[in-house]
């Protein structure tokens, strides 16, 4: 939840810059010091199954950081407005409205990607980040911040994972960008690479893919050690539970 | 802290302004989206005669080649249970409102008992004569997979796509991703010497390279495997009534 | 029997956090100790089991071709799940305050994290998905949140135990959990073996 976010402060400053230093560590910060998943907790859900393959999480990636900008521009606009007993309400129908759109627009325009993310697509409305932010940012901030910050969260989310994607393709499968119209495949030989590895003529042939890294667990070690990681560069992130 | 009029009205007017930009936009798109949809299904079944296709891959082919190639080189049949070929009344007596083979929903027809099933059959003239293209559908691990199977005159396999509703990306996943899984079932036979039905089996682990009658399994996905396994066998075998007759002409 | 398939099924073999990464903001938030998950895990079940029926019958009846309107609205389906589910927690709330103030006071709390719960919207899309019928949602819905119940409260159970292991400290806590719940979404992939028809059929 929500519990670890530092709510900034709201009130604004007239006459501020359009782009300042404000707005650039809104954008930033959710990259690595404020990093939705390896620091607030949040989002971790849903989307991260389709992190074996790096194509289907960039198209979820961008997904999630069009939701949440919007998401958390629209709240930001009418948060003066919106009914305090009915807040969660309000704000799930704005995102699964945003959800909705994404829907039907890969519907629309890359039918074969929708039908590889089908269920995920709706589960991005279940992604805590987006109505964390809502709640902790845009309720309480102008609009312009809180679409920066929803970006900048967005983006902090997709890149925590596009690497694990990365991670997760390149030693589970060999290829990178499997499925989309750019596919390299990395290691092992060209075709075949999955059935036989070692019958070769390619770089890294002598690979074999590692299968743990397909399974649902190996995302898991993978943010683990990447939390892992950070805080050991960052030791004031480090909580003692 | 609002009134509860004021609640009452904000939601109203919300929902109401966000159903009726959702139904517009829903709408709209319809067609083209239900178009889409078409086409993704007949690219899968082009993909399984992508061999016979020349140098286009059914793949990277634009919406218009498909529909292009789909219409002039496929013919499609509805099939009852029997092998009897169906009027485009009866198709559309079994609840599908376009009349034509390619508008059957395998999932659908899967629910049903087996004796009222209705199939779809696609025919491609190829140059070296008619590929049947059958269509089979099954459990895998997780939930549903379908593909295509095409048999050539003789009825041996030719061609093959897969697809899953829900399989794990990189394990079960495989029999759509992995293009060496397909392809391995080309060249196989689904008749044994005497004539009888065989099919072909998924084998856990390595089928050998001399096996006629059997594909290599997916390390990591044998609940996949064994339901492909089971889907073809089972599939294939509707069809036998019909295929029988036409290669026998 | 094909009901309880689906229920050990959802509960073991599909297990949404392990499996699908379902409810984890709350799986992790609300784990360190066994007494709190087990109060959260106990409203996700009573989550589970009654907003699956009724999504149900909002997805087949009102918003299906084949419903009562005889109108394809299924693009409403998002807004209308989330709604349900986010009043359906409220009601739960008010309902167990009146009958039961005991059993409010250790729930109540976790009840509104309930509603940012994904492994609930996910239930129901899942549920979608899979085209079940109404007792199938039922069995399904109470299946996914025994499952979920389960995976909190053995992951809670570790990290009150691991407290006094001697963990390098940038690992301890968070990034500790994630390792234990890939260890245990392992070690609960060994029971994908299970053919619940078997189980079932005695044999």
């Amino acid at each position: 939840m929500a519990e670890n976010t530092v709510v900034q402060d709201a009130k604004a400053v007239k006459s501020e810059p359009l782009f300042g230093k404000k707005e650039k560590k809104l954008l930033l910060d959710p990259l690595n010091d404020n990093n939705p998943i390896t620091v607030q907790v949040l989002g971790i859900c849903s989307a991260l199954a389709v992190t074996s393959l790096v194509y289907p999480s960039l198209v979820i990636s961008v997904a999630v950081v069009f939701v949440c900008g919007f998401s958390s521009l629209f709240t930001s606009l009418i948060r003066k407005n919106i009914p305090k007993q009915v807040r969660m309400i309000v704000q799930l129908v704005i995102i699964a409205t945003l959800v909705t759109i994404v829907e039907l627009t890969l519907k629309r325009y890359n039918f074969t990607v929708y039908k590889q993310l089908t269920v995920y697509i709706g589960l991005i409305i279940t992604n805590c980040i987006v109505m964390g932010r809502l709640e902790a940012f845009a309720m309480a901030n102008k609009p312009w911040r809180s679409f920066l910050d929803g970006i900048g969260n967005g983006l902090g989310y997709g890149v925590i994972l596009i690497g694990i994607a990365i991670i997760r393709e390149l030693f589970g499968k060999g290829t990178l960008f499997a499925g989309s119209p750019a596919e390299w495949k990395i290691i092992g030989p060209t075709a075949d690479y999955m059935i036989n590895t070692l019958a070769d003529g390619s770089w890294f042939g002598w690979y074999a893919n590692n299968n743990l890294m397909v399974l649902p667990a190996a995302a898991m070690f993978i943010i683990g050690v990447f939390i892992w990681i950070q805080r050991s560069y960052y030791p004031k992130l480090v909580d003692i539970s | 802290m609002h009134s509860t009029s004021y609640i009452v009205r904000f939601v109203v007017i919300m929902t109401a302004l966000v159903a009726f930009f959702l139904a517009l936009l829903s709408t709209g798109w319809k067609d083209q989206i239900e178009l889409n949809e078409a086409i993704f299904n007949k690219r899968a079944i082009l993909s399984a005669v992508s061999d016979y296709l020349g140098d286009q891959d059914p793949k990277e082919m634009s919406d218009a080649e498909v529909i292009g190639i789909f219409d002039s080189k496929v013919d499609q049949i509805a099939l009852d249970m029997s092998g009897t070929p169906l009027e485009a009344e009866d198709i559309i007596a079994s609840g599908y409102k376009g009349g034509r083979a390619e508008d059957i929903d395998m999932a659908k027809e899967k629910k049903k008992d087996e004796a009222d099933r209705i199939l779809p059959l696609y025919v491609f003239n190829s140059d070296k004569g008619k590929i049947y293209i059958v269509s089979v559908r099954g459990n895998g691990l997780w939930d549903e997979i379908w593909g295509s199977i095409a048999l050539d005159g003789k009825l041996n396999v030719v061609g093959a796509t897969f697809d899953h509703k829900g399989e794990t990306p990189g394990l079960g996943a495989e029999i759509k991703d992995n293009p060496a899984f397909p392809n391995s079932f080309k060249g196989k036979k689904i008749y044994n010497d005497d004539g009888d039905f065989v099919s072909v089996t998924v084998v856990k682990g390595k089928a050998g390279k001399n096996n006629d009658y059997a594909v290599d399994g997916l390390t990591g996905a044998t609940v996949t495997a064994v339901g492909v396994d089971e889907m073809i066998r089972r599939g294939i075998k509707y069809y036998e009534p019909y295929l029988q007759k036409a290669i026998a002409q | 029997m094909e009901l309880f398939n689906i229920f050990i099924k959802a509960a073991f073999i599909e297990n949404l956090v392990l499996a699908y990464f379902l409810g984890m903001c709350s799986y992790l938030a609300v784990s360190k100790t066994v007494k709190t998950a087990f109060g959260l895990g106990l409203a996700v079940i009573f989550v589970l089991g009654v907003t699956m029926p009724v999504n149900w019958v909002i997805s087949e009846k009102l918003l299906s071709e084949d419903g009562w309107f005889g109108v394809d609205l299924t693009f409403l389906r998002f807004i209308l799940f989330i709604a349900v589910i986010a009043s359906m927690v409220q009601l739960v709330e008010m309902i167990v305050e009146k009958i039961s103030p005991s059993l409010y006071n250790s729930l109540g709390i976790f009840l509104p994290l309930i509603t940012v719960n994904c492994a609930i919207l996910g239930g129901s899309l899942f549920m979608v998905a899979r085209e079940y019928n109404f007792s199938e949602s039922i069995a399904f819905g109470l299946g996914g949140g025994f499952g979920w119940f389960l995976a909190i409260i053995a992951i809670a159970a570790i990290r009150e135990k691991i407290r006094y292991s001697n963990v390098p400290p940038a690992l301890r806590g968070l990034g500790m959990a994630f390792i234990l719940t890939g260890l245990m979404g392992i070690a609960f992939m060994s029971l994908m073996g299970i053919d619940p028809t078997a189980l079932t059929a005695g044999k």
